[in-house]
């Protein structure tokens, strides 16, 4: 490889990647001359441990074409990693994602209500990179240069010529008030949201079948969030699950928009008809402060005593997408500025942003995020070859689980297109199949598996 | 519709058995009577993604349903069912699990094919007159025409699709992977398709999709709504 000025590290980009910050600081030689490739041996030699194993090469077969890196196994990097190969059999595909295993979201809420077992939700990345032909790396990304196109991790550096960042979202607790990060630390351990890490669906699903009756709050938080319909589902298989257990028990569910966002009559059936004992929905809910010690959450309106909660704080895109230097920090959603058809950062048609940390105002969640990456994928495909692909709109099918025992859900599915006179994405046609039945049962379980076969198996 | 649809059923009898005597293939007939109020009910769980109308997508990701012949609509999801015809997201749909036996899948058929069609399908980008109409045309009639019909009417009975009132893109992108392997079909459509390169594919598949759909099998209007789901 061609040691020039190119290969250079950045600096600057690689002191925003957080984790080895701290340690840089301490760095006695100039990072510059001794992260270049082919630096001299005693200058690499006094760096510490950690910095020396950043600087190798991430072992992999070297790469027969070429590579595309995609950061973030979730909906979108994994289509994305199955499409690409679909699509150009000659790249050399590497998906990175730091969770050592799959575990689905979309399903999980009823999964919380025994409608299925983990190992529905469940699956491995192996199989994934295997049955699709890619490699799977599982380490942390830390930093990028994408002067010299390099992704950094904690197995070490990645060169690419494409990099897809697929980084999903992280919540937002400055948004309800709370800034300090060891407040958000306290509200997050105490009371995940159940959005982002596996982890917080096992401590939630262990709080809803465990808890002793009082009241329960669940809210809905305003803006862009990840599932629109899941925050009301999750009510709807709560209160379901209390109905089982038959504690007393109220959900408060605290909407911070004026209305139910989605699926409305459908919801509000569900809340009166079958939940009209346990769940009491209060819109325009704007939550401004919440005191962890005293059990209370403060809105303009009231305050409101709990006995236990999910707190789902509004979200960003991930923070990947500042360590790359590509987040507009001015935006309420800390998104990339991207070609809203090609998805590439603007000036650099090497990166690209897919999934719910996309810049397009599209519903995030993995349907959206499936057909949205077997698009883009094609985009990429095609400009290796200095081609195009005419856009299509990504799809939003969304099920939602309302009663169990049999199960049954409501759905939607939603299209979008572009609005040339206000220059914004605006619903396309949608149709809502609301009437929650036994059929939408079984469709939302059978649309989940046709996924995860799409996404992990031949 | 009172007529029984019949399927073939190929089985493999599997006998124990210990030497390398030669399995038979065993072929059942099975006749079934649809019930269209029960292929209703099931569709409610098609029509979660392929919406009530069945119309299908301009852009190639769902087809037109509506209208299709029963028996061709019946052998790919059976094709589907077995893995031949592969598709990931409808494979689960279509396993009895979910949608139940023949007698279901029966049903259902029928039911679609009471559906009338888009009155607005979409079509390829090469209208009457122009030179890959007309190549098209060319084409569609000398390869295409013998089974799928000189309008694109397709027959139930030999299982040949209607093509009449397909999607442009739908069809295209068939007949991409099945140019490419990833679908597999009758070896006579097979023969078809590789003997034809792309353009000359394209070129019929857009002269296809310019067949007019008989009136009284048309939606009276692109804003109608399946009543049965609204």
């Amino acid at each position: 490889m061609a040691n020039t000025d190119k290969d250079k590290l950045s600096r600057r980009h690689f002191l925003k990647a957080g984790v080895a910050a701290g340690a840089l600081s301490t760095v006695p030689v100039p990072l510059q001359a001794a992260v270049t490739e082919g630096a001299a041996r005693s200058k690499t030699d006094e760096l510490p441990f950690a910095i020396r194993k950043l600087l190798k090469k991430a072992t992999l077969p070297k790469a027969d074409g070429a590579r595309v890196v995609v950061v973030g196994g979730g909906w979108s990097g994994l289509t994305m990693a199955k499409y690409l190969k679909i699509h150009n059999p000659a790249f050399d595909v590497v998906l990175i994602d730091k969770r050592p295993e799959f575990i689905s979201f979309p399903a999980s809420n009823s999964w919380l209500a025994d409608q299925v077992d983990l190992d529905f939700l469940t699956h491995s990345y192996i199989d994934a990179a295997k049955s699709h032909n890619y490699h799977f790396l599982n380490t942390t990304v830390l930093g990028f240069d994408r002067d010299s196109k390099k992704v950094f991790t904690s197995n070490g550096y990645l060169n690419y010529d494409y990099m897809v960042l697929a980084p999903g979202i992280e919540y937002d607790y400055s948004r309800i008030g709370v800034d300090d990060p060891v407040a958000q630390m306290q509200l997050y351990n105490n009371y995940p949201g159940g959005f982002v890490n596996s982890s917080e669906l096992i401590t939630i699903k262990r709080k809803l079948n465990t808890f002793k009756g009082g009241t329960f709050i669940l809210n809905v938080p305003n803006g862009e969030y990840r599932c629109t319909a899941a925050p009301y589902e999750r009510a709807c298989m709560a209160a379901a699950i209390f109905k089982k257990r038959r504690i007393r028990a109220k959900i408060l569910l605290l909407d911070m928009n004026a209305d139910i966002r989605i699926k409305k009559q459908g919801f509000e059936k569900a809340f009166t008809s079958l939940y009209g004992d346990y769940i009491s929905y209060l819109p325009s809910s704007e939550i401004s402060q919440i005191d962890i010690d005293e059990k209370t959450v403060s809105t303009d309106f009231d305050d409101y005593s709990f006995d236990d909660a999910i707190i789902y704080p509004p979200v960003r895109a991930s923070s990947l997408l500042e360590d790359a230097g590509i987040a507009n920090m001015k935006t309420a959603q800390k998104i990339a500025n991207t070609d809203p058809y090609k998805y590439h950062v603007i000036g650099d048609e090497h990166v690209y942003v897919t999934g719910d940390s996309r810049s397009q105002p599209f519903s995030k969640g993995g349907h959206t995020a499936n057909s949205e990456a077997q698009y883009v994928a094609e985009v990429i495909a095609a400009h290796a070859l200095g081609k195009e692909v005419r856009w299509r709109s990504p799809q939003t099918m969304c099920f939602s689980a309302v009663d169990i025992n049999p199960l049954k859900a409501m759905s939607i599915i939603t299209f979008y297109k572009f609005n040339k006179q206000d220059k914004a994405f605006e619903f396309d046609r949608t149709h809502m199949m609301e009437d929650w039945n036994t059929e939408g049962g079984q469709a939302s379980l059978a649309w989940a598996e046709g996924m995860y076969r799409d996404m992990f198996y031949k | 519709m009172k007529a029984a649809i019949q399927y073939m059923l190929f089985v493999l009898l599997c006998l124990n058995i210990t030497n390398t005597q030669a399995v038979e293939k065993i072929t059942i007939k099975l006749d079934f009577i649809p019930n269209i109020e029960d292929g209703k009910t099931t569709f409610g769980v098609c029509a979660r993604c392929h919406l009530p109308e069945a119309w299908g997508n301009d852009d190639g990701t769902y087809p037109q349903l509506a209208g299709q012949h029963v028996n061709v609509l019946m052998k790919q999801l059976l094709d589907i069912r077995n893995g031949t015809r592969h598709s990931s997201l409808m494979f689960p749909f279509v396993q009895s699990r979910t949608v139940g036996g023949y007698q279901e899948l029966s049903n259902v058929v029928a039911y679609i094919s009471t559906l009338p069609m888009n009155p607005a399908h979409s079509k390829g980008p090469w209208q009457n007159e122009s030179k890959q109409y007309e190549q098209g045309k060319k084409t569609y009639q000398r390869y295409c025409a013998g089974c799928h019909g000189d309008n694109g009417e397709g027959n139930n009975e030999l299982v040949y699709p209607k093509l009449q009132g397909q999607h442009f893109q739908y069809m295209s992108q068939q007949i991409r992977r099945i140019k490419s392997g990833v679908r597999e079909v009758h070896p006579a459509m097979q023969a078809v398709v590789n003997e034809l390169d792309l353009e000359q594919l394209e070129q019929a598949i857009n002269y296809a999709s310019y067949f007019a759909v008989p009136k009284e099998d048309m939606a009276t209007s692109t804003t109608w709504r399946n009543p049965d789901f609204n």
